[in-house]
């Protein structure tokens, strides 16, 4: 970088803490050495990294409008961040500018039992509010499989999914109103103006909606009111092991033609089978071609009548072996196979890359048999391991980087993702856009259609300092060499977090 | 082909569907409504046009003047008038299903299609679109357009949570499309939610891709009488905790009906509703099929007016509020009009019909009750009104705190202001 330009930079930056010292007093906790800045210079999109000029961590939710005044008087870019567990890059700050760090904002701020509502903090994570609301009999639906530890915050920016959003919905479907420092400034609620008493219904544009799932392009939330739902009188789940992936594609189709609407269905090919069983013992069948692990749930009548037909549906398309959860405790130790499948990796491959396509659920036989074809004409494996029911893939292509495997399956990742947008899908079913995937936008998106949505972007961003290079094509991002090999993030590496 | 006529009732290559009945009686050029509406008619030169492909919708929306988007015309009076807009764009011609995708239960349909007519073509497969606005004979456009939303919303979310892509003519003329065909897909931002409750202002939506569900085996609906508000709150509550999980909860003043819908298998719905009634209180009766539907069919008449009635669209938090009740018949008692209310109570929805005495009462209540409405959190907006009472009360109550990004995008998207001038006044 020019020397001018950095130093340019820096005097920005000093201009902007300058300012907070004054506005916010001590209780804003600022990392300016480099040796701290380092922590967030990624999000779990560990092959891209930027380090951040200056890491603000509020203390308490006022903090959060005059740092995004600061930024915008001066001229800095700035990102919000939750936990880091992002897989798209989307938290990825821009060199010398400014990341708003909002982990220490995580309360529960009220509970509404009776209007199933619950008002919280950004830095909340997702199950924290699950736990809140137990004693209830109530939890909140979006499941993404960091749980643990991802924000909601940062679950409203992607629009996070999860196993059960087949039957649940995602984040959108699940927020109320959205307290916003919008990127002028000013603290808006997107949904009903008071964000303590929520309302389902606002007047106007549904910016609420367009809020969540912006990747953090319009604005730093601040306060999030959840909808929370009853928990199901009963959950059944059970996997069925198939002879072929067709086979178990067909019992997928099977299940949804028969009308029933499971909680989740799973997917995994061989490859993933044995990699999630030598790791976890969940008791998969390593023989087994392909597995679904399908569950339901609701009232108990209901649930057990549907469950027998799906029982019978696998049956009729040559399941091979069907194991039904016999307790709550089999049920986690199935699940729990099936979430440690990222980790599981390892044990097949040194290195991978994770795909997030999405293919219309009748396509997924097909789009299977072009991954493998895909595959084989690389010369590099790709394990799936899937939402079946929603089409939503994530294929694992492992490499070895030490053999120079990197750019094959760099090509091989991209190439897969452009198979599912020429399937009629989507490049990306819940890990969101962020840089990973932007300069994939144009082969989803027409000029026209990117152009709409950057007006939109504009009307709440006009200076373009909020989270900027995020989920659209730019030269200054898609010109550059890109990608790199998956590194697990530290917290995955502890087991605290599994990738799906 | 651009059919620049006034009437525009049936087109070529068109869904046949022999309900499309747009053209009778609401041409441009004839003020069908006696709803008070100063309405888009009444300039000098009306025009109507019903183009049948995006194409020819594009062109008509970039060469005429102001312009007014039409589907069946159900919703023309939502929000304020709109000002001189000279030319009205019809959807009627643009109506047909592009792709029906029963195994992914995905459809691909025109704007201009009609909910009704889709809820046929669907059934036909055994699925439907679990959504039931009063308005069944309005657009797919239209219904995302308007924000509208019927009792089961509670259960199944509305318009905004079941439309999965849409492709949108704005006014500049750009044809631009968010989402796709797959029900789970994040990638770019969602135009289509924009438009919920755009109520014309930004784009047309001519193509919208839906989440089908299967129809439920089997519906079955309690009934309770002589419920209370306080009650109706309560049991609300106490239904949406229980296992019974109710599909809809509604609540009617003056009647004091609280009505429980399930849906689900035929034994599940069956033992779900014998539940219910266990835990309602008041007079009880389970309707049979044949009732059932006759009530919710009236149901949703209650809230499409007469001409000379005004109707209101409230939203709160979730309940059926006692205070809000009371006052709404105090401030009609006072100004001698008749308020009949609908209520959503797991969704804070409200809506009022009055009718009775003058525009003069119409607008008393309106303001007075939008007062209340207010300072709970809630806002009050107007569906349509007796002739007059546009003179006497806004259409739209307080501006949102959003407001100013609102008038940002409506500015980014409409610089000129061509798309329904004046339906958001005085926000903008």
């Amino acid at each position: 970088m020019d020397a001018q330009a950095a130093a340019d930079r820096r005097r920005k930056l000093d201009a902007v803490l300058a300012d907070l010292r004054r506005e916010c007093g001590p209780s804003l906790r600022v990392l300016a050495v480099a040796a701290e800045r380092r922590a967030y210079e990624t999000d779990a999109l560990t092959s891209h990294r930027v380090l951040p000029g200056l890491v603000l961590l509020p203390a308490d939710r006022s903090q959060v409008a005059p740092i995004v005044r600061a930024c915008l008087r001066h001229g800095v870019p700035y990102v919000a961040r939750g936990a880091g567990t992002g897989l798209s890059g989307g938290a990825l700050p821009t060199e010398s500018g400014v990341v708003i760090a909002l982990a220490k904002l995580n309360r529960i701020l009220d509970v509404d039992p009776d209007r199933m509502v619950a008002v919280v903090e950004p830095g909340a994570t997702n199950l924290s509010i699950s736990a809140a609301v137990a004693g209830y009999g109530l939890y909140y639906a979006p499941d993404p499989s960091s749980q643990v530890v991802c924000t909601i915050g940062g679950n409203v920016a992607e629009n996070s999914g999860g196993a059960h959003c087949l039957k649940y919905g995602f984040t959108s479907h699940h927020v109320l109103a959205v307290e916003t420092v919008l990127p002028d400034g000013s603290t808006v609620v997107l949904g009903s103006d008071d964000i303590e008493a929520p309302c389902y219904d606002a007047p106007g544009y549904d910016l609420r909606g367009v809020f969540v799932g912006a990747e953090g392009t319009c604005g730093v939330a601040t306060r999030i009111a959840v909808r929370l739902l009853r928990k199901p009188e009963v959950v059944r789940t059970l996997v069925a092991d198939f002879p072929d992936v067709p086979s178990a594609c067909e019992t997928v189709s099977a299940v949804i033609a028969a009308g029933i609407v499971p909680a989740a269905i799973e997917m995994m090919d061989n490859l993933a089978i044995r990699a999630c069983e030598d790791a976890v013992h969940a008791g998969y069948d390593r023989e087994a071609a392909a597995s679904l692990i399908i569950e339901l749930d609701g009232p108990g009548e209901e649930c057990a009548e549907l469950f027998e037909q799906v029982s019978a549906l696998c049956s009729e398309h040559a399941c091979t072996r069907l194991r039904i959860a016999a307790d709550d405790a089999e049920r986690a130790a199935i699940w729990a196979g099936r979430k440690a499948a990222f980790a599981a990796m390892g044990r097949l491959s040194p290195e991978f890359l994770l795909q997030d396509g999405v293919v219309p659920r009748t396509r997924l036989a097909e789009a299977l048999a072009g991954i493998a074809d895909l595959s084989s004409a690389a010369g590099l494996r790709v394990a799936n391991v899937f939402h079946a029911g929603d089409g939503n893939l994530h294929p694992l292509v492992l490499y070895r980087e030490s053999d120079g495997e990197g750019p094959a399956a760099e090509a091989l990742a991209a190439a897969i993702a452009e198979l599912c947008v020429a399937l009629g899908g989507s490049l990306s079913g819940e890990h969101g856009i962020g840089v990973d995937k932007a300069c994939s936008m144009p082969k989803m998106f027409s000029p026209a259609d990117l152009t709409a949505m950057d007006r939109l972007r504009a009307a709440f961003d006009p200076s373009g300092l909020c989270n900027p290079n995020k989920v659209f094509p730019t030269p200054a991002l898609c010109g550059e060499a890109r990608g790199g090999a998956y590194q697990p993030h530290p917290l995955e590496e502890t087991g605290k977090i599994q990738r799906w | 082909m651009v059919g620049a006529s006034s009437s525009s009732a049936s087109t070529p290559g068109g869904h046949s569907s022999g309900g499309h009945s747009s053209g009778g009686g609401s041409s441009a050029g004839q003020n069908s409504s006696a709803d008070g509406t100063p309405t888009f008619e009444a300039s000098s030169s009306p025009r109507s046009i019903t183009p049948t492909t995006v194409k020819d919708l594009r062109d008509a929306v970039t060469t005429n003047g102001p312009v007014l988007i039409r589907g069946t015309g159900t919703a023309t009076t939502w929000g304020a008038p709109v000002r001189d807009a000279r030319t009205t764009v019809s959807l009627a011609g643009m109506d047909r299903v592009l792709d029906y995708r029963p195994a992914d239960m995905t459809v691909h349909v025109q704007g201009g299609i009609r909910l009704d007519v889709l809820q046929e073509e669907l059934a036909e497969h055994g699925q439907w679109l679990p959504y039931d606005p009063a308005r069944s004979e309005a657009t797919i456009g239209g219904l995302l357009a308007t924000g509208d939303a019927g009792p089961r919303r509670m259960a199944y979310g509305s318009l905004r949570e079941l439309v999965i892509g849409a492709t949108m003519v704005f006014p500049d003329g750009a044809i631009a499309k968010s989402g796709g065909h797959v029900i789970k897909n994040v990638a770019g931002y969602d135009l289509a939610k924009l438009c919920h409750g755009s109520l014309g202002t930004l784009g047309v939506v001519v193509e919208l891709v839906l989440r089908v569900h299967p129809l439920p085996q089997a519906s079955r609906t309690v009934m309770a009488r002589d419920v209370d508000t306080a009650t109706a709150q309560r049991l609300t509550w106490a239904l949406t905790k229980s296992a019974v999980e109710p599909t809809a909860v509604e609540w009617c003043e003056p009647e004091q009906v609280l009505a429980v819908r399930f849906d689900g298998t035929a034994d599940g719905a069956a033992a779900r509703a014998a539940s219910a009634r266990s835990m309602l209180t008041g007079s009880l009766a389970e309707l049979d099929a044949g009732e059932a539907h006759s009530f919710w069919e009236s149901h949703a008449a209650r809230v499409v007016a007469e001409p000379g009635d005004t109707v209101l669209r409230a939203a709160t938090r979730p309940g059926v509020d006692p205070a809000l009740v009371g006052a709404l018949s105090a401030w009609a008692d006072r100004a001698g009009v008749k308020a009949l209310l609908t209520c959503s109570p797991a969704t804070g929805a409200y809506t009022v019909r009055i009718t009775g005495a003058d525009a003069k009462a119409h607008a008393e209540v309106v303001k007075n009750w939008r007062a209340s409405v207010e300072a709970v959190g809630g806002f009050v907006m107007l569906r349509r009104r007796r002739p007059g009472v546009d003179a006497m009360v806004e259409s739209w109550g307080r501006a949102p705190g959003s407001v100013e990004v609102m008038r940002r995008v409506k500015a980014n998207f409409d610089p000129e202001n061509r798309f329904a001038p004046g339906r958001f006044a005085p926000w903008f």
